[in-house]
């Protein structure tokens, strides 16, 4: 277990509310596989109320990918509908609980942000 | 792109583009093909019979989403004795397909061998123009008993194209072969489904099953049938009106697209076929013309470009907490980042319209539910307004890629590299801003004031908004004034120096309410005068300037959608007649083009060519081209939603006869509206 994943899914948890997901509600396992071995984190939202737990229970949203894509996805190594697009994650179910979630994950580790301007630099 | 003469059909982002004989044999020059989720799936599919090609006696586009192609063997002669006729029929939906029919008129018995070369190379969308070397991934063909497999791997990416036949075919690794015997006048048929697939670990397509738009031939007939009766009804007394009106509301229908991440409702996509997908600026400002006649694509263009609002900062993508998206791509280049469509959200011009459409589809909707919806993305969009997107630190809406390799230079609507310029002709350094966003972000906090005073219970918020609008307002028209143009600059440079050429965007700003009313009448006089208005309609850039140029993409063509907003523009501060030229003008265009209008056409004199010199462009239908007829009859209707009911204040030209609109709909319920032409534009003209 990687520990961007713990500790985005215990933070997540702790926070409890997350106002990007206000309008969303439904449950989404992540299934995540390695070798004969899956972790789940089950996220059950109820318009932006969030909690997590380890439970592999049915849920409207079924996420699959390798434990290692996935601590890179929480770091902001990768991005998350890139990876969907490629086929690295799978989803089943209602897609768009993953399109939400996905813009939960952290933004760009190299990313500076808007730079302001100053006069004669560069 | 594609010559005119190539057929396209599509439904949502599946499309075929091909030759006049149902072929596809796709070049960098004629990127001919099946499509669908930004992926060719078929790169060829050439029909002969008896190893001859055949010849197209005609086609028929019977619908945006089927055709019908009449063939004999043979390359074209002057006379065609043709014993054989072959019809090619086809749709797309869910999957394309096609039906062949082969007649025997002679009155032998024949033995026919037909074939169907059939190959793929998968190319993602960005890469049809190009010679496509290295593709990074494998390609592969197999053979099964009933079908042929054509198809892509690059790690766990995997697109296919299954083909199947209902007659039995032999299949080998470049197409199938049918062999059959026709008595004297007898006929034979086969179905061919070719499927199309985006294959995720496990089997399962990515796309989950939520298309929604495009399913059975049946629905897709029906949909259609629907979606006109339920537009509001145009008659004029000169039928070019209102043909080319129906034209646009069918070419509407076919513009719809309906995202993933939407569950099957549908926006406007900017244009057919090549951008069949999410556009933040170009949705938006289609909402925005065709608001009178089918609200319901700005209610779902709102929900889905508020859904997808940037979050975080990423230089690649360019999001930022606040953005509205710029464009959204499924294929392979946005997959693996080497494009940043993931999407990317590289535009300043997006997010404040989206505050803008709310408000005015609020105006006509009375949809309060979505106003109270979307608080958080609009106080969102204020934020990056205000902290993000003012990279100079002076109260305006700045731009500069962050995303130097694959990022747009130029993040306005004008987004050619040369777009921006100098009265010299040379090109200002970055960040950039231009008058037109300033004009979008000052209607956005007065329209933001209205809708926080009314809606979210939050006056002070709404008391705010207005403050920044009126200190925006008065510092544009300080600063962006070209003293002695009488006219806004098209743009600032980074140290305040004025981009000081007489340009379109102008009228973008009466559109906005941003002009000072003492200075609107100097506006109105640039916007209908020998420099700017060509007679069919304005020009992106005046003639005079250095870089201007007849055909000069944003450098002195005119765009339609530019100048419906123009017209827009002078009606808001109460210039009817000047609007109704531009109108009556765009009008005029569009009959040329069959009530089709271009993305953009030639800046030439209207007295000099006579007719309306088509610009050499990608797309057609394009959506905002679609949208300009819709709104210049609104602004020439004078439709306006005031305190709960639709008011109509026509200023026709006398030339437009009489024009009614039936059954507008609107929080009203449905209204009428009637007009007569009674304006004498020739007057104005002297």
């Amino acid at each position: 277990m990687g520990d961007a994943t713990t500790r985005f899914f215990e933070d997540l948890d702790q926070r409890g509310y997350e106002p990007v997901l206000a309008k969303v509600s439904g449950a989404l396992r992540f299934d995540l596989h390695e070798g004969p071995q899956t972790l789940h984190w089950l996220v059950r939202i109820d318009r932006g109320n969030i909690k997590v737990s380890r439970e592999d229970m049915e849920a409207d949203t079924v996420v699959g990918t390798s434990p290692a894509l996935f601590e890179e996805l929480v770091s902001g190594r990768e991005n998350g509908l890139a990876a969907l697009l490629r086929g690295d994650m799978t989803v089943t179910g209602d897609g768009r609980l993953v399109v939400q979630m996905e813009r939960i994950f952290p933004g760009s580790a190299n990313s500076r942000g808007p730079q302001r301007y100053r006069k004669g630099v560069q | 792109m594609p010559p005119s003469h190539t057929v396209r059909i599509l439904d949502g982002n599946n499309f075929v583009v091909c030759e006049p004989t149902g072929d596809i044999e796709a070049t960098p020059t004629e990127p001919t093909g099946l499509f669908s989720i930004d992926t060719r799936f078929l790169s060829k599919w050439v029909l002969t019979v008896n190893g001859e090609r055949l010849n197209a006696l005609s086609y028929d586009d019977l619908q945006y989403y089927e055709s019908r192609f009449f063939l004999v063997p043979g390359l074209a002669t002057h006379y065609v004795d043709a014993k054989l006729s072959i019809i090619r029929e086809r749709a797309v939906g869910n999957s394309f397909r096609e039906h062949i029919t082969i007649l025997n008129h002679d009155e032998k018995a024949v033995d026919l061998e037909i074939r169907m070369d059939a190959g793929c190379d998968f190319a993602d969308l960005f890469e049809v123009k190009d010679e496509i070397l290295n593709k990074k991934g494998e390609i592969y063909a197999e053979v099964e008993a009933d079908r042929l497999r054509l198809g892509y791997r690059r790690g766990n990416f995997r697109r296919e194209t299954v083909i199947s036949s209902s007659e039995p075919a032999r299949y080998d690794r470049n197409g199938f072969v049918y062999s059959i015997h026709l008595e004297p006048n007898e006929q034979w048929d086969t179905g061919i489904d070719v499927q199309t697939l985006a294959i995720g670990p496990g089997g399962r397509d990515l796309r989950l099953g939520l298309r929604v738009h495009g399913s059975e031939r049946l629905t897709l007939q029906q949909d259609l049938e629907e979606w006109i009766a339920k537009a509001p009804k145009v008659n004029s007394e000169h039928d070019e009106v209102a043909a080319t009106y129906r034209k646009c509301i069918v070419d509407l229908a076919a513009l719809r697209f309906s995202p993933l991440s939407l569950g099957g409702q549908n926006i406007p996509a900017a244009g057919l076929p090549w951008f069949m997908t999410m556009f933040g600026r170009d949705s938006i400002l289609t909402c925005l013309q065709t608001l009178p006649f089918t609200p319901e694509l700005s209610a779902t263009t709102l929900r889905v470009l508020g859904s997808l609002q940037g979050t975080r900062f990423d230089d690649f993508r360019e999001e930022d907490p606040g953005r509205i998206l710029h464009e959204m791509r499924y294929g392979e280049t946005a997959a693996f980042e080497e494009q940043p469509h993931s999407p990317y959200y590289g535009s300043v011009d997006a997010t404040p319209l989206f505050v803008v459409l709310l408000d005015e589809y609020e105006q006509w909707s009375g949809d309060a539910a979505l106003v109270k919806e979307l608080e958080q993305e609009c106080r969102r969009a204020f934020r990056w307004i205000d902290d993000y997107a003012d990279l100079v630190g002076n109260g305006y809406i700045w731009y500069e890629r962050r995303n130097t390799e694959t990022g747009l230079e130029n993040q306005c609507w004008k987004d050619s590299w040369d777009s921006i310029s100098y009265r010299d002709g040379t090109l200002p350094p970055f960040p950039r801003a231009t008058c037109e966003v300033q004009g979008y972000a000052y209607d956005a906090k007065m329209r933001g004031a209205r809708l926080a005073r009314e809606f979210w219970d939050d006056p002070a918020y709404a008391d705010q908004l207005e403050r920044e609008a009126a200190a925006l307002k008065e510092r544009f028209n300080r600063d962006w004034w070209v003293e002695d143009g009488g006219y806004y600059a098209l743009a600032l440079d980074r140290d305040g120096r004025q981009c000081d050429v007489l340009s379109s965007n102008i009228g973008h700003l009466l559109w906005s309410g941003i002009v000072d009313e003492d200075r609107a009448e100097r506006i109105a006089e640039h916007l209908v005068g020998p420099r700017l208005f060509t007679g069919w309609g304005v020009r992106t850039l005046a003639e005079g300037e250095v870089r201007y140029n007849p055909i000069g993409y944003h450098n002195g063509t005119v765009w339609p959608f530019d100048s419906s907003f123009c017209a827009w523009g002078l009606r808001r501060y109460g210039f009817p007649e000047e609007a109704a030229m531009i109108a009556s003008g765009i009008l005029d265009a569009a009959w040329y083009f069959d009530g089709r209008l271009p993305e953009a056409f030639g800046g030439y004199p209207r007295e000099q060519t006579k007719f309306p010199v088509e610009y050499p462009t990608a797309c057609s239908p394009q959506a905002w081209s679609t949208g300009a007829p819709l709104l210049l009859l609104r602004t020439m209707l004078g439709l306006e939603p005031h305190e709960g009911h639709l008011a109509v204040e026509p200023r026709l030209p006398i030339g437009m006869g009489r024009i009614e609109v039936l059954d507008i709909p609107g929080r009203w319920g449905r209204v009428d509206a009637f007009a007569r032409g009674r304006l004498d534009l020739d007057q104005l003209a002297d």
